[in-house]
């Protein structure tokens, strides 16, 4: 990679960083281990950067090795005693953007991982529908069908009452 | 919604750590590079450099495509048929390599219609934590069929030819609903947000003696717990082989036999060589129709029929030159929520052993087992023509889309689908003896190098002269336990995949078939402790030390028979109470064994749960608030664990 291309790769850094970690954690991540997944997702673009910055649809690419990312953390997670600690073990923790990080999966959990990962690309990330359709490999028809069923279940969940409770 | 818009804004990102993961990028690149040019020299090591970064994906993720829509199915060394004639002509010359006197073999065996356990044939080898839906799996993270599942708040489960549905959120379960799942044997679950799949034998189909078992698919919605309702039915003409779920995607590994044909055998009035011209000429007058596998997303009430819509395009399906066998091996992907919109490639061959990480799929040659209601062809073909040699299929799985990238072969026998994993990128397998090795067992490593699966790395003489009784992979390291009067148990090092080490070996009287990682560098291996195998024992070994791997505790339990080994679904771990519940068979009586593991060793609780061959039917799985859900033939209980 040269000079002019490293620069490009660095602004795309940079305009991605926030969503990449944000969507880890709406797609059911720590904070911290979000961070670590942004990385890892942005180190694989940058020795892909050939193609990456060749994509027509190059949001679709990323996002779609976020989610990559995102199952190979959750399949390698257990050895070595991390597994054995349960999703609720880390309730203790008192920092704010865990009582945040918490309230969201509270809130996305009731979602089946089909309908969580439309409304994060689509709603959140605001990818577009091409762009969500291409990164999860399926129909535009069902992304915006998906999209329907899960803004609708959300909009009756009632984690979102607790979450704005949290919030204040 | 505002709220979590909110929350959105909130979380806080820091900085991006650009520096940081432009070095990192950097080193690996570098990583990359360097890597083919150990292997080949000169010019084509520049091609090889080159290539390595489009060809070779990095481990652990599919490498989309650019424009993320297209698709190809074989990238690798196999080729798809050109068209349906070619595709048959293969087919026949195959047939007619095989056909006898007395048609595919003799004599004719008949089907086994019984439905194939879908995740745990004969499986002495081991698997681990429960998945999602509170299964014991082979993989984290892929979720395998039970007769039983939970999404947290209801248990669905089939009894006899019924689909119930129970409520576990009050102090009982209470059954709210229930289906008749027509037309169906042996039903196993999937669960997928409000959908059940349930996979099974498909009776219309078993009841018609020449034809092979085929398999039903139903998608059940419990959107209402209390009005289960059957809204998709799907039939093949293939035996299932397996099932496995990873996140929405659902995927099937279907096989179907050479077609029943009309032929005939020698007797008084036909000789052995009028019978074997008269058969030849029967495989040479199929029509294409008589091979592919069939699906049928209908109702289901038809008899399902050769000439209907073929589940695969002729060019969807390849035939491996060096793989003998006639099987017809599917890999269908769909979702529950679109379960009519199929993805389907297949090859042709005996390479029906599966085993699916989170985005790849490997098919192996099998000698014998996973092949349930199928016939001696596969015995044959694999054992008598395959020299010893398995072959291997790696697949990248993409959504519901699955494509073949890579082929290999390693020498020797894997026991089972136990016997293959895959971590970073690199599949590892434990190969029993065949006739092209010594009589001993091997673990090989195999990356993949462009097109071909390669050999990196592989330690011989696991055991000399003993069988493989369980496997466990981890990471970075294989625990591997063999058996033949003492109980080796050996640990070998894999954070090197070129270069696995073997790092100690316990050896202590009977022997575990089942091992399951509690943590802490803690395993529990549930086997026997006497080498007649009739006294149940449980295990704990401290393996903080790979050198030195100690027994620090263990329990009898008496003599009887455990079940996890030959079904890991009958173990359960509760890491917040750490507590293994498995189930014990006592002639007639049917135990359900605690296991706690305390600072000061083991403690043990027997429970009477059942009588009889229930026994196979007796589940234990945990709740999110950490109540313990138990399963019987009869009822759904709960467990109180003190």
């Amino acid at each position: 990679m040269d000079a002019t291309d490293e620069a490009q790769f660095a602004e795309f850094v940079r305009t991605h960083w926030s969503d990449l970690v944000r969507a880890a954690v709406f797609l059911g991540a720590d904070p911290s281990e979000a961070e670590e997944i942004a990385q890892s997702t942005l180190v694989r673009c940058y020795t892909k950067w050939h193609r990456v910055r060749i994509a027509d649809n190059r949001e679709a690419y990323v996002y779609r090795m976020l989610l990559n990312q995102l199952r190979d953390v959750r399949r390698s997670r257990w050895w070595r005693s991390r597994t054995d600690v349960e999703p609720d073990a880390h309730v203790d923790d008192a920092s704010d953007r865990i009582v945040v990080s918490d309230a969201v999966h509270q809130a996305l959990d009731s979602l089946s991982r089909a309908h969580r990962e439309v409304v994060v690309l689509r709603y959140f990330v605001q990818l577009s529908e091409a762009q969500t359709s291409a990164t999860l490999g399926i129909a535009p028809g069902t992304v915006k069908s998906r999209l329907s069923r899960a803004l609708q279940q959300l909009a009756g969940s009632e984690h979102l009452v607790e979450l704005a409770e949290e919030n204040r | 919604m505002t709220d979590l818009e909110d929350a959105w804004d909130d979380i806080p990102s820091g900085e991006p750590p650009v520096g940081a993961i432009l070095a990192e990028g950097r080193t690996r690149r570098r990583q990359q590079r360097r890597r083919p040019l150990m292997v080949v020299g000169g010019v084509a090591a520049m091609a090889a450099a080159f290539a390595t970064g489009i060809v070779v994906s990095q481990p652990g993720g599919t490498d989309p495509t650019a424009a993320g829509i297209e698709r190809v199915a074989f990238q690798a060394d196999l080729d798809p048929a050109d068209n349906c004639a070619d595709l048959l002509a293969e087919y026949q010359r195959r047939g007619l390599d095989l056909v006898t006197a007395w048609g595919w073999g003799s004599p004719v065996v008949g089907y086994d219609t019984t439905m194939p356990e879908l995740t745990t044939a004969q499986s002495r080898i081991t698997a681990q934590g429960s998945s999602g839906t509170g299964t014991n799996v082979q993989e984290a993270g892929i979720d395998e069929p039970d007769t039983v599942k939970t999404d947290g708040k209801h248990v669905v489960r089939v009894r006899g030819s019924h689909l119930q549905v129970f409520d576990v959120t009050a102090a009982e379960p209470e059954l709210t609903g229930s289906v008749r799942l027509p037309q169906i044997s042996g039903g196993e679950l999937l669960m997928s947000g409000d959908s059940v799949i349930v996979i099974g034998g498909d009776t219309n189909r078993d009841t018609d003696y020449a034809a092979p078992a085929g398999t039903r698919v139903l998608t059940v919605s419990i959107k209402d717990p209390s009005r289960p309702e059957i809204v998709d039915t799907a039939v093949y003409t293939s035996r299932i082989i397996a099932a496995r779920q990873h996140g929405s995607a659902i995927r099937l590994v279907l096989a179907d036999g050479p077609p029943a044909l009309d032929f005939v055998t020698p007797d008084d009035d036909v000789t052995d060589e009028e019978a074997l011209q008269h058969n030849r000429a029967v495989v040479e007058s199929t029509t294409i129709d008589d091979w592919l596998p069939y699906d049928d997303s209908g109702s289901g009430n038809r008899p399902l029929l050769k000439g209907g819509r073929p589940l695969v395009a002729c060019d969807q399906v390849a035939v491996p030159a060096d793989s003998p066998g006639l099987d017809t091996v599917s890999i269908v992907g769909f979702t529950a929520d679109e379960a009519t919109q199929r993805s389907a490639i297949a090859l042709v061959g005996s390479a029906s052993l599966t085993y699916m990480s989170a985005d790849r799929l490997y098919l192996a040659d099998h000698p014998s087992g996973e092949c349930f209601g199928c016939r001696w062809l596969d015995d044959r073909t694999v054992t008598q023509r395959s020299h010893g040699t398995t072959h291997l299929y790696e697949f990248e799985l993409d959504g519901i889309y699955a494509a073949h990238v890579a082929s290999g072969n390693v020498k020797g026998m894997l026991a089972d689908r136990w016997s293959m994993d895959e971590a970073d990128g690199v599949l590892r397998v434990a190969v029993g003896p065949s006739s092209a090795t010594g009589n001993f067992n091997s673990l090989v490593t195999l990356r993949r190098h462009g097109q071909k699966l390669q050999e990196i790395g592989r330690i011989d003489k696991i055991g000399v002269n003993e069988d493989i009784k369980a496997v466990r992979w981890f990471d970075d390291l294989a625990v591997i336990v063999t058996f033949r009067r003492t109980d080796p148990l050996y640990t070998i090092d894999l954070s090197r995949p070129d270069r696995p080490a073997l790092r100690g070996e316990l050896k202590i009287p009977g022997f575990s078939d089942y091992l399951h990682p509690v943590g802490d560098d803690l395993l529990l291996g549930v086997g026997y402790g006497d080498a007649s195998a009739t006294r149940v024992t449980v295990g704990l070994y401290d393996a903080s030390d790979l050198a030195d791997v100690k027994q620090t505790a263990v329990v009898e339990l008496g003599h009887g028979h455990a079940l996890a080994p030959d079904d890991p679904r009958a173990f359960t771990w509760l890491p917040k109470a750490r507590t293994a519940l498995t189930v014990i068979q006592k002639d007639d009586d049917v135990l359900l064994a605690a296991i706690t593991v305390g600072e000061s060793g083991l403690k043990q609780r027997l429970t009477h749960v059942e009588y009889g061959d229930d026994a196979h039917q007796v589940r234990t799985m945990a709740l999110p608030d950490g109540r313990v859900l138990l399963i019987t033939g009869e009822n759904v209980t709960f467990f109180a664990l003190s």
